[in-house]
């Protein structure tokens, strides 16, 4: 039963680290907490529940939903990032919070506040690894999160974008003095963000079979304290903290019941901001802006 | 004369690098003071050290006699230490006006003294005050405009008077004299005498040797930290180890 | 006066107080991210106080002040330690932790929502609204109001002119969670229902948007913050929803155009 929970924790807290990675890409590179991101993730879930009540086949789902999880991240930078240099700090997060309540609000308007049913694409299969059951898409969601974290690594540690990202990083006044191309770069890690939100909402919607429009509020915002826990600015630390943050809400279900999740999640983010908030990993503790 | 200000054996480091390296200096009640060397040589670090930006890692500093090392900054200026700015630090979001008036709260600190009332009418006796000083400053006009759009010249004349509103006994004036045209540099010099006069001590970092000569005293030279030379103007410029240090910086001026 | 537009009138003078509760720190340079959980903690703490212990409401209503002015005094201590983007999380963290532990407090209904018995008519709403703004107003006529702007402008230079930022700052989180918790209270009082599930970080974003919008640079933008906030959509009529989509595209259009909001200083 126990090696169940454990399971069932990492499963969850692959969606988790998706979620933790947007959200690290955003504050480790531009220092920038995106509260945009929760937006993105349930518009990607509910695009999934859209397109698969309609009877389309799941590849074209995910495709859809992690597309406009990305197109709308593209338009979030074009209202926040592009406008903190020429304005006051706190500018950026304020836009992002906005957004969150335009997509959730406008999500509200068009299907009501109703909890959706998400038809399973993929039947009931599921794989016996001893004593524990674990579902193909649960598998699928923990091999994408390993896969495209290691995708974005490489990308980081490896190539020219990802130098010029680190460079960003460093200073962004610096990079454009140094000939990086920012304004192509900045949308970029964007669009990443974005990327890795949809394929998070995607694999929520299909795994859990939910949807709805404050699936960004309760479980996309759990992201924040993934990033934190595993440390702030480092995506591997963005998978651990998701892993870790899956477990907690899991176990807490398990040991204390549903209400006692919050408590439990953010308790931990409290916790850590205190006592270590650089996070498990380490991290970005340079001048934080906002 | 009474020591005003004292510096005693402070050393500083960052990381591995070591900023000010057992320095020492003295200045007496009413004396010019100015603090030179080439640039990176130590000179703002000494002011923040001297009002509690840092903490030393070694040494001690003390105003009138009193050990401050460890008091914190806001304290000082309560007795009596006050500073400008190399860059200049007026708060962009506050009036002239205001911005003199923040260093008021030198002279009613706690809460009783933060609780009164500046806000109405020019009877009041605080922005009477302030507008009183402003005017004297020659810079009445500008009393009601927010700081932040102003002239360089002009930003730097209003922190002088910001930093008097607290009738310091002792004033630190980092480069007062940059950025100014002759006449604005004069008119500067005319102030400070002024100050000078009545009585307050002066420190002044500085790097315009002919503002320097004029107005002071006394000179401490400092480069990579140290001392290394002190004395009258004439007898400190005179001195090789001095023209060795700024000719190195000179050179690479050039 | 109808009972409707009294409501709306009730909501107003509510969410002005509470507008003040954010805007406080703010003035000081602080986002308070958990806003929210103050709101519900003088809520529920009035609420408590008049249902079980009997207490006269008005009372309560000052005690919820109290309550949340205190677990803000307690945590501005630790919190205020942090900077910058960390303030942002551990204010955020605060609200969400506040909400999931009245939500297992079943004394106070948890999940189930808590009705309150005792009921403050309209103009002890109003009396509380213009009292609070009438204070805050003649606060930054005062010293205060010149150092805290210093402060928010530059702690630095404001440490070495003589302040006490850290006192400051402490100050402003403390009196804005208080005023906070006197919003909640008076919620509580006059709609006499309050559920744990409203004050997540959401109803928190919704607070500093509007104080932001109305403009966090003289002690007039709180109030016409609120006055947009809820008078805006009374006159557009349409569902909430609606008004909150205009209001989050208001806020963008004014975030890239006019960032320091609709009232300025000069």
């Amino acid at each position: 039963m126990l090696e169940q929970q454990v399971v069932n924790g990492l499963m969850l807290g692959s969606v988790y680290a998706l979620v933790a990675v947007a959200f690290t890409l955003a504050i480790g590179i531009l220092n920038f907490l995106n509260f945009s991101i929760p937006g993105l993730f349930m518009v990607s879930g509910m695009l999934t529940w859209l397109l698969l009540r309609q009877a389309a086949p799941w590849p074209l789902a995910a495709l859809g939903a992690v597309a406009a999880a990305g197109a709308l991240s593209l338009l979030v930078e074009r209202f926040t990032y592009r406008l903190m240099r020429t304005s006051e700090h706190f500018v950026p997060l304020v836009t992002s919070m906005a957004f969150l309540i335009l997509l959730e609000n406008l999500m509200l308007i068009g299907w009501g506040s109703d909890q959706q049913r998400v038809p399973v694409p993929f039947g009931s299969a599921s794989a016996h690894l001893g004593p524990v059951i674990v579902s193909v898409p649960q598998l699928l969601g923990l091999g994408c999160a390993v896969l495209a974290v290691a995708c974005m690594d490489f990308l980081l540690k490896k190539t020219r974008l990802g130098r010029g990202v680190r460079t960003i990083a460093e200073d962004a006044q610096l990079a454009t003095l140094l000939g990086v191309p920012v304004e192509r770069v900045v949308p970029l890690i964007f669009l990443f963000g974005g990327l890795f939100t949809g394929l998070a909402g995607f694999l929520f919607a299909v795994n859990y079979q939910q949807a709805s429009p404050f699936m960004g509020e309760e479980v996309a915002l759990k992201g924040i304290s993934a990033m934190v826990v595993g440390g702030m600015g480092n995506i591997w630390g963005a998978i651990l903290g998701g892993l870790l943050i899956g477990l907690v809400e899991t176990f807490a279900i398990f040991g204390l019941g549903a209400r006692a999740v919050d408590l439990c999640v953010y308790g931990a983010l409290l916790a850590i901001l205190f006592v270590r908030p650089t996070g498990l990993l380490g991290g970005v503790s340079r001048h934080q802006r906002m | 004369m009474k020591t005003s200000l004292e510096m005693r054996s402070v050393s500083l480091g960052f990381g591995g690098l070591k900023v000010l390296d057992a320095l020492s200096f003295a200045v007496g009640s009413g004396e010019r003071l100015a603090l030179i060397g080439p640039n990176g040589a130590g000179k703002t670090t000494v002011f923040n050290i001297l009002t509690g930006v840092y903490a030393p890692d070694a040494g001690q500093v003390l105003l009138d006699g009193a050990d401050i090392t460890r008091l914190a900054s806001r304290f000082r200026i309560r007795r009596g230490l006050a500073r400008t700015f190399q860059n200049i630090r007026l708060m962009p979001h506050l009036s002239v006006l205001e911005n003199v008036m923040v260093a008021q709260y030198a002279h009613t600190p706690g809460w009783l003294g933060m609780l009164q009332p500046v806000g109405f009418g020019r009877a009041n006796r605080w922005r009477a005050e302030a507008r009183a000083a402003l005017e004297a400053a020659g810079l009445g006009k500008y009393a009601a405009q927010l700081a932040g759009g102003l002239p360089y010249g002009v930003q730097k004349r209003i922190e002088l008077v910001r930093a008097l509103a607290a009738r310091p006994r002792v004033l630190l004036l980092d480069e007062p004299a940059a950025g100014l045209n002759p006449a604005e540099s004069e008119a500067l010099h005319e102030a400070l005498e002024a100050v000078a006069r009545s009585g307050v001590t002066l420190v002044v970092v500085e790097h315009d040797m002919h503002f320097v000569e004029r107005l002071c005293t006394r000179v401490v030279v400092l480069n990579f930290g140290c001392k290394i030379a002190e004395g009258a103007v004439a007898a400190v410029r005179g001195n090789p180890l001095v023209r060795e240090a700024y000719l190195g910086s000179e050179r690479d001026a050039a | 006066m109808s009972g409707y537009l009294e409501g709306v009138l009730a909501l107003l003078c509510i969410n002005t107080v509470l507008a003040y509760g954010a805007f406080l720190p703010m003035s000081a340079g602080q986002l308070n991210l958990g806003i929210a959980a103050f709101v519900a903690i003088g809520a529920y703490s009035s609420g408590y106080a008049s249902n079980a212990l009997g207490l006269n409401p008005i009372l309560a209503a000052l005690g919820g002040f109290a309550v949340a002015a205190s677990v803000g005094w307690l945590v501005a201590f630790p919190i205020l330690r942090t900077r910058g983007i960390y303030l942002a999380l551990a204010t955020f963290a605060l609200n969400q932790v506040v909400q999931g532990t009245i939500l297992n407090v079943d004394a106070v209904g948890g999940a189930a929502g808590y009705p309150v018995s005792a009921h403050v008519g309209f103009p002890v709403v109003a009396a509380f609204a213009i009292a609070v703004f009438a204070l805050v107003a003649a606060l930054f006529h005062t010293r205060f109001g010149i150092s805290v702007t210093a402060v928010k402008d530059d702690e630095r230079a404001a440490d070495v002119m003589g302040l006490s930022v850290r006192g400051m700052q402490s100050a402003a989180f403390t009196v804005g969670a208080g005023l906070a918790g006197l919003a909640g209270a008076l919620y509580a009082h006059y709609f006499n229902y309050i559920e744990v599930q409203n004050y997540g970080v959401l109803f928190s974003i919704y607070v500093m948007l509007y104080v932001l919008l109305g403009g966090t640079q003289t002690v007039y933008g709180p109030l016409l913050g609120a006055a947009l906030f809820n008078l805006l959509p009374e006159l557009l009529r349409g569902s909430a929803a609606w008004r909150y989509v205009i209001f989050a595209c208001l806020i963008i259009a004014i975030m890239s155009l006019r960032p320091q909001g609709v009232l300025v200083k000069r």
